[in-house]
């Protein structure tokens, strides 16, 4: 199945911005996020088609996942 | 009352200076800690020294400024450095009209010096007839305070007093107000700017600040220019154990957002501009986003094109979450400094008032900073000026600036820093109410909001002091996206209130972990020796929170004040890609049911202040 990636302030240094993958089904958003080399720890909001989500979420083909860090008040 | 076997609060002391401004008497004390509360210190404690105080009016002799830290502050734990600066606001009041109890804080070395002189709280009473600063100093037998004659300091931009005072004396750090501080009659939002090491090192104006609630204009109001800490540098040997709790701030988590990106790092809080960027929910033209991607201009990669961006550290500190901006040579080297960019500064400046060029926003935080104002009550009052001309072009007020005009904007900023625009310089408020038209006007209870949008944070309501910075729930709509109710209340209630505990123990914020962590106990064991329990901690901070709500009542703040600007509700932003939940219902249940868990614990301690002025 495809899915959008994208990737958010400080995550996509280095990595992907905005990108279609291609993904097994029933892929969860935590494979993703380890396939593309994001500490869990990190992960401030997941969003599944700008909706929050959550790590087990489990994508369908055609869904945006996209991944922000946890962000600080000041 | 006993919070550990080892450890009772009246068996630790703090040493109080009381300088009295009109007849020039200066006492020590050394004091026992009544609670808790008081042994942590900062607004823990200063805020029940103003509970016993009956005050109506800001600019009157009787409102005590406190000056104090924080039981960490000038050790070897790793942030500790806060300073904070307690009153009656004259920015932040009832509808009554009566003034609230404030505290703001900031970091720089001035905190560490002051601790180091063996001072832990400086009370100023009344007010000189002349223009003064204070030296704080060790001396040979303890502590010495003296007041000198300030007139040569008068006029001077914060960043210039600083400066002054540096040539006088050695080993210090300063305190200073600027132009609008001492211009306190038609400014009630002047800060106080503390000083760096890099400042001093470099003679780059890199202040820190203590902005919130018109902290400056009190110390402005009674003539108190400057203070100066004078002390060797006495941080104690490191141990293994302080070192374990250091690594936690740097490795555990929390402060990794706030390192530079090539450090692995969230880049700091500028990133929140991407991140809430992705809602839509970057406060814009007052707090109203447009829902386009013209904001980001002030992206970091953006401004990066045209400014030289270099992450620094506060003394002593790992967390290089400073981002400052300078000037970019024609070659590409590195030019003048020009401003650090926080997101509440760079939004509020930027954004929030239309304008769209990083190097224009710096300027403006730039003149903010060196004139002495707060760089929140003074864009977010700006940014309902703007508001107000753009829905009456044909009859605007002051300038007639509207957003995006950046000379006009400028001209409003340095007015008002001057004293010449009271209409501003009283804040959004008392301005909007003059005009009847507040459902725009971007405060709570009388302090202006910080940058994050009123109808993604109900708790708005009860924060006690700085809207983000004494309510930790800022950012948990974006973070969770979560509407239920009893969600709400959780995190008003329970983890959201833990946040003003950083403006007790002397710590950053940007630690970046909820106040009931194992490592804060750990902290205090190792840098002083006292056994104080998580839980015991952790009541004391409700405890200090709950008072801050008590003063609120005390001056009169009434339950209709705990609420959001109206347009939340009656008129709410389709461009905000997150769901509208703050209807009116909702946020009348939720009410209900946050002074179900809160009234107890306020009313007790209502009871008690009260108490305590009929005796």
């Amino acid at each position: 199945m495809e899915v959008n990636v994208k990737l958010f302030a400080s995550f996509a240094v280095g990595r992907l911005k905005n990108e279609i993958k291609v993904y097994p089904c029933q892929t969860t958003v935590a494979e993703v996020v380890e396939s593309i080399g994001i500490d869990k720890r990190e992960l401030g909001i997941i969003l599944v088609n700008d909706k929050h989500a959550s790590l087990d979420y489990v994508l369908e083909n055609g869904d945006t996942l996209s991944l922000l860090p946890l962000v600080g008040g000041g | 009352m006993s919070f550990s076997k080892k450890t009772e609060a009246s068996s630790v002391t703090y040493n109080r200076c009381s300088i009295d401004l009109e007849t020039g008497l200066i006492e020590f004390k050394e004091l026992p800690c009544r609670n808790l509360e008081e042994v942590v210190g900062g607004f823990g404690r200063s805020f029940q020294l103003l509970g016993e105080r009956d005050i109506k009016e800001a600019y009157s002799s009787d409102n005590p400024l406190v000056l104090n830290t924080g039981l960490l502050t000038g050790t070897g734990i790793m942030t500790g450095l806060r300073t904070y600066f307690s009153a009656y606001s004259p920015l932040k009041h009832s509808n009554k009209g009566l003034p609230a109890a404030m505290w703001s804080a900031a970091s720089g070395k001035f905190g560490s010096k002051l601790k180091w002189t063996g001072i832990d709280e400086v009370v100023f009473e009344n007010r000189s007839s002349t223009q003064v600063y204070v030296v704080l100093s060790e001396g040979e037998n303890g502590p010495c305070a003296e007041l000198k004659p300030a007139g040569h300091l008068s006029g001077l931009t914060t960043h210039q007093k600083i400066m002054a005072l540096q040539k006088e004396y050695p080993d210090a750090h300063f305190a200073a107000i600027g132009p609008a501080g001492e211009n306190y009659q038609s400014v009630h939002m002047g800060a106080v700017a503390l000083s760096t090491e890099n400042q001093l090192k470099s003679g780059e104006d890199k202040c820190r600040f203590a902005g919130r609630g018109g902290m400056g204009s009190i110390m402005g109001y009674k003539n108190l220019l400057a203070i100066v800490a004078q002390s060797k540098d006495a941080v104690k040997p490191i141990t293994s154990e302080v070192r374990n709790v250091n690594r936690v701030i740097m490795k555990g988590g929390g402060s990794t957002k706030y390192q530079p990106v090539k450090q692995g790092g969230g880049g700091g809080t500028w990133a929140n501009y991407e991140v809430l960027q992705a809602f839509y929910a970057v406060p814009e033209n007052n707090f109203r986003p447009k829902g386009n991607r013209d904001l980001e201009a002030l992206f970091p990669e953006n401004v990066a094109k045209v400014m030289d961006i270099r992450s620094e550290a506060c003394f002593r500190c790992g967390i290089r979450c400073h981002n400052n901006l300078h000037r970019k040579m024609q070659d590409g080297a590195k030019g003048g400094f020009v401003a650090k960019f926080d997101y509440e500064p760079l939004d509020l400046f930027g954004a929030n008032l239309g304008i769209l060029d990083g190097e224009k926003v710096a300027s403006l935080v730039k003149l903010c900073d060196n004139l002495g104002m707060d760089a929140i009550s003074l864009p977010t009052t700006i940014s309902y000026i703007l508001d107000y001309n753009e829905r009456h072009s044909d009859n605007p007020m002051l300038n007639g600036a509207k957003f995006g005009e950046y000379e006009k904007i400028k001209e409003l900023v340095i007015k008002t820093g001057l004293g010449q625009l009271k209409e501003v310089g009283q804040g959004v408020k008392r301005l909007s109410r003059n005009f009847n038209e507040t459902a725009y006007a971007n405060h709570v209870k009388g302090l202006e909001l910080p940058g994050y949008l009123p109808e993604t944070n109900p708790g708005y309501a009860w924060s006690i002091a700085g809207g983000h910075m004494s309510m930790g729930t800022a950012l948990s709509f974006a973070k969770d996206g979560n509407t239920n109710l009893d969600y709400w209340v959780k995190a008003i209630t329970d983890s959201g209130v833990l946040q003003v505990g950083y403006d007790m123990i002397g710590l950053c914020k940007f630690i970046g972990l909820l106040m009931n962590h194992e490592m804060f106990p750990r902290a205090i064991k190792a840098a002083t020796g006292l056994e104080v329990s998580s839980i015991d901690l952790e009541t004391a901070i409700r405890r200090a929170y709950f008072r801050g709500l008590a003063l609120e009542r005390k001056q009169g703040y009434e339950a209709e004040e705990y609420t959001l600007p109206s347009q939340v509700f009656d008129n709410p932003n389709p461009n905000v890609k997150l769901p509208h939940f703050i209807t009116r219902d909702f946020f009348t249940k939720l009410e209900q049911k946050v002074w179900e868990v809160f009234d107890p614990h306020v009313n007790e301690l209502l009871d008690e202040i009260l108490g305590e002025d009929e005796a």
